[in-house]
């Protein structure tokens, strides 16, 4: 018996027709639902979306707080790699501290507290945005510095190399690889609670035109946000498995 | 004339933790000297029946793990602290996959203080010692087992150890690769003024490789005999000096499982 574990073959083959069936069943089937707008309906959405909700200032609001909150903290945690990796360390022993609270409190309640405390700044998403993928990644390099072949460090070791040098050039470049992959969880992570966070908060952002598409009942601008934020994350996911191939290519064997 | 005692290993004993909170005594006792070497070089092998106390002793012997008794002492001094003298290679590949040949040998010294000498020199001397001259630039994900120990070998040859423990390095090599890692060790130890400490399961290639043999019990690991290897004999697969060591020492091994458990 063959394992179905690689991703279907035919993947591409299943979206286009599920595009087809999109166009053949809500265009010509049944062009008046409440289940998924008409194609030609979504088409012209666009130029509301453009002039009435906003689109591309709050897109660029979402994006950035997105994918500037994923640089920030991965260089954070780069820059911190040598501490956070040790056991024992002060710095790491905070961090893991906080993420105990991480296990009862969901990331969103964390979210309502910043726009209680913080009602009228505008850069409160990023904030929210950053310390989700700080703490984020801080818990997965600590999961995967314990995975880490012990071979490695005995030979480092036996060498008389510190022990931060061995937690920043060993520990850490071993688990990089591990690390840049999660950044495509993390993204999908953090798109979905900064959505929330803006459905909540108001203001600006993708998470605002749900809002607002909802108060107006207007499904093509709902349909169309999520074809967007779809794409999005896809080319996001493309691009950081471009960089892991091409900068980060070992792997822990 | 009694030589100067290069290591001393007195009275090391371990004691890990084993299965539903019980406690496991791993190394009992070990003790075992090795005088410096009357030529450049020696090969010492340790050979016992359990890999993970070879293992154990000698992540002992390199100060990278703690014996829960007992010192090692490395030239009258106790080395209890990991300083590069004494440099442990895995029994599986230990060079970084992220660094090329030659920046994993510089590691070795990368981060040290007052290296004598050019670090350039050093680096490209050990990789043409250990036949990776126009590998510098690859890496060791890309290559077979035989090529990252060859890497692991110059990265230990560039500290300037005084002692090199090898934990099985010939265990998961086969055929070419492994006659060739095998007469490399050997060409060590002639070449280089390095003692070459082997733990082994491998009887064969301990007699043809070594000067001396500790031979060590299992459960818990003790070293129960020495055997000295004379190597103006004549010693190959086929000669009857090596066949009678071979079977001296299964005897010996044999011997130690009648030993009660503790």
């Amino acid at each position: 018996m063959r394992l179905k574990t690689a991703p279907a073959k035919n993947l591409y083959k299943y979206i286009i027709s599920y595009f087809v069936l999109w166009i053949l069943l809500f265009e010509f089937i049944l062009p008046s639902n409440n289940i998924l707008p008409k194609p030609s309906v979504v088409l012209l959405s666009f130029s509301a979306l453009w002039h009435y909700y906003k689109l591309l200032f709050n897109f660029t609001v979402t994006i950035s707080a997105v994918y500037l909150s994923i640089l920030l903290a991965y260089f954070l945690t780069s820059l911190l790699s040598g501490y956070i990796v040790r056991k024992n360390h002060f710095v790491s022993e905070f961090l893991l501290s906080l993420h105990w609270f991480s296990h009862f409190i969901p990331a969103i309640v964390f979210g309502l507290f910043l726009i209680y405390w913080l009602p009228g700044s505008a850069y409160i998403e990023y904030l929210f945005a950053f310390f989700i993928a700080l703490f984020s990644l801080v818990i997965r390099v600590n999961e995967e510095a314990a995975k880490v072949k012990h071979e490695y460090i005995s030979s480092a070791v036996s060498l008389g190399v510190g022990e931060s040098v061995i937690a920043k050039k060993v520990i850490w470049k071993s688990i990089q690889p591990a690390i840049i992959k999660y950044l495509i969880v993390l993204q999908f992570n953090i798109w979905s609670v900064l959505i929330a966070f803006e459905f909540i908060k108001g203001g600006y952002g993708l998470g605002r035109i749900y809002r607002l598409a909802l108060d107006y009942n207007d499904l093509s601008a709902l349909f169309t946000i999520s074809i967007i934020v779809g794409i999005t994350i896809y080319l996001g996911t493309q691009l950081i498995k471009y960089f892991k191939n091409k900068f980060y290519h070992w792997s822990l064997d | 004339m009694n030589r100067e005692i290069l290591l001393e290993v007195k009275n090391i004993s371990k004691t890990v933790h084993g299965l539903a909170g019980s406690k496991v005594r791993i190394l009992d006792k070990v003790n075992l000297k090795i005088e410096k070497p009357e030529r450049l070089g020696q090969i010492i092998s340790i050979i016992a029946a359990s890999a993970s106390e070879l293992t154990a002793l000698l992540k002992i012997i390199s100060a990278i793990e703690k014996p829960s008794e007992g010192e090692v002492h490395l030239s009258g001094k106790q080395y209890h602290k990991p300083a590069g003298d004494i440099v442990f290679i895995p029994e599986h590949p230990s060079s970084f996959p992220w660094l090329n040949v030659k920046q994993n040998v510089e590691f070795a010294i990368n981060f040290k203080e007052n290296i004598p000498g050019s670090i350039d020199n050093k680096v490209s001397e050990a990789i043409t010692f250990v036949g990776l001259e126009g590998y510098e630039t690859h890496f060791p994900d890309d290559n077979s087992l035989g090529f990252r120990f060859r890497i692991s070998l110059a990265r230990a040859l560039v500290a300037d150890p005084k002692i090199i423990l090898l934990d099985e390095p010939l265990k998961n090599l086969h055929g070419e690769t492994k006659k060739e890692i095998f007469t490399l060790i050997a060409e060590l130890s002639k070449k280089i003024n390095v003692t070459i400490i082997i733990a082994s399961m491998n009887i064969s290639d301990a007699v043809l490789l070594s000067d001396k043999i500790f031979l060590m019990t299992r459960h818990p690991g003790k070293i129960a005999d020495t055997i000295d290897i004379d190597r103006s004999n004549d010693l190959n697969i086929h000669s009857d000096y090596f066949h009678s060591l071979k079977s001296e020492i299964e005897k010996l091994l044999t011997g130690y499982e009648n030993i009660p458990l503790k």
